[in-house]
């Protein structure tokens, strides 16, 4: 990409979206990235000769996927509204999750995965239990378990916390946003602390594609901050890396392809190795933002008095 | 060149009453030899990159692969290509020896139909043309010849000044292009372009589009590309760099009253040597083996082949 003047930068030419440039800078464009390294690394005197573009395209994605997963700090947030059915659909482009919120009162308020099943898929039975087909053989479904629909009608046990409450700590079903309880006889053990939470609880079903909440959430905002892989939406040309790993990302293109050419030295796949990892170890040092203002402003703590 | 060429072959040829070699005898000899030495290039260019990577070649006046490469160079053309219909396949050109680099023009800008024929102009009635719309640098091209010219100014809201002359007849449509956003399409084999296609990384896109090298039906070769994404089918924003074979070298006479053919460089049909001067002793080597067996005179034959074979040796 080239470089842009003021007006380019600030206005886009005045072109619609008139923002598209700002920040532009710090990133380098794929179209770039394969561009510099088929000019720089591929050639009759280098190390890699008689390569297709694609191949080049392939590992420089590859290792852009690889950074959006580990090393970048570059969390995507949506924020929907989630439905009575409490089901909230992954993001098209979301690989994994980061932290999951609910916005109430204007706080946002973390949620806990619930480790439990909440959520299974109900296969039709008869009277004795046996499984049912449809003419092609195929296993009838039922539209929802009786797992889901509990959960969605709030007839799941949950339990209630409010210290201020004399049901604090109890088992009860949250319906409509208002909780009943067991009429209590005895004592109460074994409070499951792995699980006790006031707020909702939630878990991924990673091959659905889909949030499950417990009833709590229903018709309330959701916020969720997830990892993608960098790819746009197969938009090549949005397609970018930050500048720090610039450098990486042509040395785990050129390791990617030693490593896989038939009759390189073991010596030369070894150097590539070590230039990637090192060149990896040191953008994540970079991108880690140690410098002197914001280690001032830590350290600036340690006085602070305490009642 | 060919003249000297000729001259030079028929003063070996008929020192000891060899045989005389007719001029249409000569062309189709020329023409052999020429293409061989051109051919002998490609390959020397490769010995010699070899050679530089186990540092066996120098550098300055020692390089010797650039020199190669300038001859090479100087068959180098460029051309828009034709359309087969409406799809994505285009023609190649008639004369190419190798396609080097396919280009895409991504940015369509206008396109119209012009309105008047003026040398280095554009003229379109229906247009408003701003330096917005049409920055000077953009590209012009003749849909029906496929030539191109630069745009150099904006005359008026109508009316565009270009680098060279389109040739662009009233009525006859044009395109322009953004000089930015030219995307180079990739060669692909057949065998591979299946799986490019159907690859979630590298399926080719308008930032990386590929080609394919076929268009054979039971009649006729090959040779036309098939671009992919197949969306990309515009009328003329494909663009080759090729390297075009050497024209055919015709040595044009007229016959004087006593037979005797003479050389007329005036002819509409005369073509030199396309090699440079360097090659002139290559040639006459060349044609007199092709003449020796033609004349069925061994010594020739043999003369030429060792001298060739001499050359050879001295330049690998």
């Amino acid at each position: 990409m080239a470089y842009l003047n003021g007006y380019q930068y600030y206005n886009n030419e005045g072109e619609n979206p008139t923002n598209k440039n700002w920040g532009s800078y710090q990133y380098v464009y794929l179209n770039d990235i394969v561009n510099n390294f088929m000019l720089m690394y591929v050639g009759n005197h280098e190390l890699l000769n008689n390569l297709n573009r694609y191949q080049v395209l392939f590992h420089a994605k590859r290792a852009i996927q690889e950074l959006n997963y580990d090393a970048f700090k570059e969390i995507k947030a949506l924020e929907l509204n989630v439905p009575t059915t409490l089901r909230f659909i992954l993001p098209p482009d979301y690989v994994n999750y980061v932290r999951l919120s609910v916005y109430r009162n204007g706080y946002l308020f973390p949620l806990v995965e619930n480790i439990q099943i909440n959520s299974a898929t109900s296969y039709l039975q008869d009277n004795n239990s046996n499984v049912l087909f449809d003419q092609n053989g195929n296993i009838l479904q039922a539209e929802r378990s009786i797992v889901d629909q509990e959960r969605i009608n709030g007839a799941k046990k949950s339990i209630y916390l409010n210290a201020n409450s004399p049901y604090n700590g109890k088992e009860g079903w949250n319906i409509g946003g208002c909780w009943y309880f067991d009429y209590q006889i005895g004592a109460r053990f074994g409070l499951n602390t792995e699980t006790a939470n006031s707020n909702p609880t939630f878990r991924i079903n990673n091959k659905a594609g889909v949030i499950n909440f417990s009833s709590g959430m229903s018709e309330e905002l959701c916020v969720l901050e997830y990892v993608s892989d960098g790819m746009e939406g197969g938009d090549d040309a949005s397609v970018s890396v930050n500048k720090l790993f610039e450098e990486f990302v042509y040395s785990y293109i050129k390791y990617s392809i030693l490593n896989s050419k038939f009759g390189v030295q073991e010596y030369i796949v070894n150097r590539a190795r070590k230039d990637k990892s090192a060149l990896l170890r040191n953008a994540k040092i970079r991108l880690s933002d140690i410098h002197p203002g914001r280690l001032l402003m830590n350290l600036r703590g340690q006085d602070k008095w305490l009642k | 060149m060919i003249n000297e060429v000729r001259e030079s072959v028929l003063a070996i040829v008929n020192k000891n009453n060899y045989g005389y070699i007719s001029p249409s005898d000569f062309n189709l000899f020329a023409q052999q030899a020429q293409l061989d030495i051109f051919e002998d290039y490609f390959y020397a260019y490769n010995n010699q990159l070899v050679k530089e990577n186990i540092r066996r070649s120098g550098s300055g006046y020692a390089d010797l692969t650039k020199g190669l490469s300038e001859v090479i160079d100087s068959f180098s053309e460029e051309a828009f290509l034709t359309r087969v219909l409406i799809s994505n396949n285009y023609n190649l050109p008639d004369d190419y020896y190798l396609i080097n680099k396919v280009f895409h023009y991504s940015s369509l800008l206008t396109s119209g139909t012009n309105t008047l024929n003026l040398v280095n102009k554009l003229v379109d009635n229906t247009q408003s043309f701003t330096s917005s719309l049409v920055p000077i640098g953009s590209i012009v091209v003749n849909i029906d010849s496929k030539s191109q010219a630069f745009v150099t100014a904006i005359d008026s809201a109508t009316t565009l000044s270009v680098s060279t002359d389109l040739n662009l007849a009233a009525g006859k449509p044009y395109q322009i292009f953004s000089s930015k956003n030219i995307r180079e399409v990739e060669r692909v084999t057949q065998n591979k372009i299946f799986y490019l296609n159907n690859s979630n990384l590298t399926a080719p896109t308008n930032s990386f589009p590929a080609y394919v090298l076929g268009g054979a039906t039971s009649t006729t070769l090959g040779n036309t590309i098939t671009i992919y994404p197949v969306t990309i089918n515009g009328a003329a924003d494909i663009k080759v760099q090729y390297i075009r074979y050497p024209r055919t070298p015709q040595w044009t006479y007229v016959t004087l009253a006593n037979g005797e053919p003479v050389f007329d460089q005036s002819s509409g049909t005369y073509v030199d040597f396309e090699l440079p001067v360097s090659d002139e002793y290559g040639l006459v080597n060349k044609i007199l083996e092709y003449a020796g067996i033609s004349i069925r005179e061994e010594a020739v034959y043999n003369f030429g082949k060792t001298s060739d074979d001499s050359e050879t040796q001295q330049e690998s």
